[in-house]
């Protein structure tokens, strides 16, 4: 059963749908009835001004190849006239078409990049398989993906980190958001559970990952300490919907929509088909119907959209050859 | 080319954005803030302008602002030593803000959103010149702007050839009929640069009786230039009474707000708005003669009066008059921009303001999106079967919130932004009133009619495109619209053109296809108080709270009674 206002299905005990099946995130959306107060592009470029040039570089750009981290980049280069600083991080596991992407985009805007490709994190990846841990894949890479992106901000002296965040990712809204998706939200309880349980039996324990960071808070008051740096998104602040810049890279930066991915039109790692896969096996739902969802509720998209999007078929192939690829094996 | 201009700071704060002399974008602030008339610094509306066509604030070249607030600051500090030690309050309450951003706009521009280019401050009344011939469809007109006041100019004469706009002659301050019109406003218990158009529609009710008694105010030169006899007013002490003693002494007791309308209010309005009148055709006619120009292009707060301005075409050797449709201060920041941009910049003129539709528009999904997380159920129409469904439903005398397309620029709804409704049912005025608007039953409501039919019904020698003219209801025709025709026999009338208003024309014709009529009731899309609505949020809002029968939205149909069967 999925809820008639946003796609998230009944998985008790954190979504529960009510007589009418609507769930109880819905329910208390409409409760809270949050202000829909729009950041201001005026705003964002107030606070560019205030830190342009205090750098080595003005910001950071973490781009993925994404659409959304492919425009951001564009935005901060060609709107906002900065000196950036494009940012990669591969685990092992980017698709060539996303790698290929950052390449034309950073190659035609003309700036400087920091690509850093590890394996790292791959044993990590593979116990998660063979434990048939719940933990969710992308929460541990987004912890080594922003300690990391903190660091080198540190060492560049940049003062602002410029993630592709949708407006569905943010969960605050209005300026000064630390970072994406928060795993407190109720939708999230079990997902973060059973990450943190994985991080203190796995990872916690293992020699070779002793300084790896526990929570998104670890990452985020270390950070504070060593070098004080903001995270913020354009797309925040600017009334663009994704189609408008989707289009707009695809004709100035020749960016491409890989052939396969999940959710249907975005641009992300092979892990990923991994990771919502066994999202989809443990909870019923990714933290992109998380997302969606919450857009949904915002009015930035129809639920018929989401149910769109979120719609595929998982190549089995595919998810074995992943799987393979990081030694397991991977029943589907 | 980009150049944003700005007005704010009075009233009607706006902005406009420029690329290459065409106007991309532009709004006022009360739309997004809600908070009607707001003198406040736009920057919703510059969020809005800049983000037109894929620009940024670091993608202008030029700011253009719409007054010269030194010389502004200077009348306002004479004004207070004239008024000390009556104005000490005021002069306390207003100084700080005078210091803190009128005065230092290119750091205020810097600090807000790090604008580091040039600004440059244009007057007041040249600004409003320049909004009016600038963007008009004539290569040469005369030129005749009025207002209350800006730094010191209340009313200027010149004309516009090319790319230039010449200002020849200047009323200052304290002689203003803008002030004027104002102040008995308030005497008439209506508010300061809202009522005058109340009272405009109350002039029509009325006998111009007290139109010598005014007259003797004046010193009226053969030019038409005036002088204002101060002793009846008192406009140097500004957020205070502006009639004096001497006024009320003459023309009696004035009027509180919300106490009845009687007979000498709407005499008084009528002479008011008769002397108005005759002074404008006279300075119109002598400027007439100085120039000898056929065409005349009238901006500033007072040509929002589209009585007067029917008067002045009608009753002048002009041949045509050009009133663009934001006329009032809000048409200041595309006149400061359009005078940048070609006069200073000394670009050649290739553009015409045909269209005040240069706000935010919506598409269906948006608007589905909204209506969908309010909850509210909503049918999804083609255009070729919304017409008919829609002006079935105006026949039948239902009152439809219509939402299409960009909001209009300046203070008119134009078909947009309106609430439509029947002009053949006698009691439709009424009917609003009591279901929607909730407004002085005197105030008449606007016709939008057929470009190719709007000489069958009026007295019109020219189009009317923006609502900027009251031209009389032909005689034989007033009884088939009496919703549309004032008191008075005159309506103001919005002529329709097929090619910039294709959906409502559509409508428009197919309400003249079931009943014969090819004009339709148009009011603006606010409730009592409120601001035009902009988004498709607050024409909901506007909707739920009001009695409105029907919500147009593109085309997405709601309706009161649920889903449309």
């Amino acid at each position: 059963m999925i809820c008639k206002k946003c796609v998230l299905p009944e998985r008790k005990p954190e979504i529960v749908l009510n007589g009418e099946g609507v769930c109880n995130v819905c329910l208390e959306y409409e409760k809270a009835k949050p202000s829909f107060e729009k950041p201001l592009e005026t705003d964002f470029i107030k606070i560019l001004k205030q830190h342009q040039g205090k750098g080595e570089y003005d910001c950071l750009v973490m781009c993925s190849g994404g659409k959304d981290s492919t425009a951001a980049l564009y935005y901060m280069k060609k709107r906002y006239k900065m000196n950036v600083l494009a940012f990669t991080f591969d685990h092992g596991f980017e698709t060539e078409e996303a790698l290929e992407n950052v390449r034309n985009a950073v190659e035609i805007l003309g700036v400087d990049f920091l690509f850093f490709r590890t394996d790292f994190m791959k044993e990590m990846f593979a116990k998660i398989l063979a434990t048939g841990s719940k933990a969710v894949i992308c929460h541990l890479c987004s912890l080594w993906y922003m300690d990391l992106t903190f660091k080198m901000t540190a060492r560049f002296n940049i003062p602002i980190i410029i993630a592709g965040w949708t407006k569905g990712q943010s969960t605050k809204q209005p300026l000064m958001s630390r970072c994406g998706c928060s795993i407190h939200q109720s939708e999230f309880v079990s997902m973060a559970k059973a990450t943190q349980e994985f991080l203190d039996q796995h990872v916690r324990t293992d020699p070779r990952y002793k300084d790896f960071p526990q929570s998104m808070e670890e990452v985020l008051s270390k950070a504070q300490k060593k070098h004080k740096c903001i995270v913020l998104s354009p797309h925040w602040f600017l009334p663009h919907a994704s189609d408008v810049y989707a289009e707009v890279i695809k004709k100035e930066l020749k960016w491409k929509l890989p052939k396969v991915s999940y959710p249907a039109n975005s641009t992300n790692c092979y892990l990923n088909f991994l990771s919502v896969h066994n999202a989809m096996k443990h909870y019923g739902y990714t933290h992109y119907h998380v997302e969606m969802s919450k857009m949904i509720r915002e009015g930035m998209m129809l639920r018929e959209e989401a149910l769109k999007l979120l719609e595929v078929d998982f190549d089995k192939e595919l998810l074995k050859n992943i799987a393979g690829k990081l030694g397991c094996t991977y029943e589907i | 080319m980009n150049i944003l201009g700005l007005s704010c700071f009075y009233h009607d704060s706006a902005a406009c954005a420029l690329r290459d002399g065409r106007i991309i974008a532009a709004a006022q602030e009360e739309r997004f803030t809600r908070r009607k008339n707001t003198p406040d610094f736009p920057v919703n509306a510059i969020n809005f302008c800049i983000q037109a066509e894929g620009a940024s604030i670091l993608d202008v070249d030029y700011i253009a602002f719409y007054e010269k607030p030194y010389l502004k600051f200077a009348r306002a500090v004479c004004n207070h030593l004239k008024a000390y030690p009556f104005s000490l309050k005021n002069f306390m309450d207003t100084m700080p803000r005078w210091l803190e951003d009128r005065l230092i706009l290119p750091l205020v521009f810097k600090k807000e959103f790090g604008f580091e280019g040039k600004t440059l401050f244009i007057k007041h009344h040249l600004s409003h010149a320049a909004s009016a011939f600038l963007v008009s469809p004539f290569e040469e007109a005369a030129i005749l702007t009025a207002d209350g006041v800006g730094e010191w100019a209340t009313m200027t004469r010149g004309f516009g050839r090319g790319n230039q706009v010449q200002v020849q002659k200047e009323i200052l301050f304290p002689d203003s009929l803008g002030l004027f019109y104002t102040a008995v406003t308030t005497y008439l218990g209506f508010p300061a640069l809202e009522g005058e158009g109340i009272v405009m529609g109350l002039a029509g009710c009325g006998d111009p009786v007290y139109l010598d008694k005014l007259r003797e105010i004046f010193t009226i030169k053969p030019d038409g230039s005036f002088r204002l006899d101060q002793r009846f007013f008192g406009f140097f002490n500004e957020g205070v009474r502006m009639y004096t003693p001497l006024f009320v002494k003459t023309f009696g007791a004035p009027r509180l707000p919300g106490e009845e309308i009687e007979k000498r209010h709407r005499d008084m309005a009528a002479s008011l708005q008769k002397l108005t009148e005759e002074i404008l055709i006279m300075i119109a006619r002598n400027l007439h003669a100085e120039t000898k120009m056929s065409q005349l292009c009238l901006a500033g707060g007072l040509f929002l009066n589209c009585v007067a301005n029917h008067k002045i075409l009608e009753e002048t050797p002009f041949k045509k008059v050009f009133v663009q449709p934001a006329a009032g201060d809000s048409g200041g920041a595309l006149g400061a921009a359009a005078y940048v941009y070609y006069d200073f910049l000394g670009n050649k003129r290739d553009y015409m303001m045909n269209d005040a539709a240069l706000g935010p528009e919506f598409s269906s999904d948006e608007i589905k999106r909204i209506l969908r997380r309010e909850g509210i159920d909503f049918k999804e129409m083609e255009y070729p079967v919304l017409a008919p469904y829609i002006a079935g439903k105006i026949a039948r005398g239902e009152i439809i919130g219509w939402f299409q397309g960009k909001m209009e620029y300046g203070p008119r709804a134009l078909g947009n932004r309106s609430i439509l409704a029947d002009s053949r049912n006698p009691g439709m005025k009424d009917l609003l009133n009591s279901k929607v608007k909730h407004r002085e039953s005197f105030r008449p409501y606007a016709p939008l009619v057929l470009e190719e039919k709007a000489k069958d019904y009026f007295d019109l020698k020219d189009l009317s495109p923006f609502m900027l003219l009251a031209p009389p209801v032909r005689e034989e025709k007033k009884h088939l619209i009496p919703s549309a025709t004032h008191v008075d026999g005159t309506a103001r009338v919005q002529t329709v053109n097929k090619n910039f208003h294709p959906k409502l024309w559509q409508l428009i014709k197919t309400f003249e296809d079931i009943t014969g009529i090819p004009i339709i009731l148009n009011t603006s899309f606010n409730l009592k108080g409120e601001p035009i609505v902009c988004s498709p949020e607050d024409a909901l809002a506007g909707f739920l709270k009001s009695d409105m029968d029907c919500l147009v939205m593109e085309n997405i149909v709601v309706e009161k009674a649920g889903p449309a069967a």
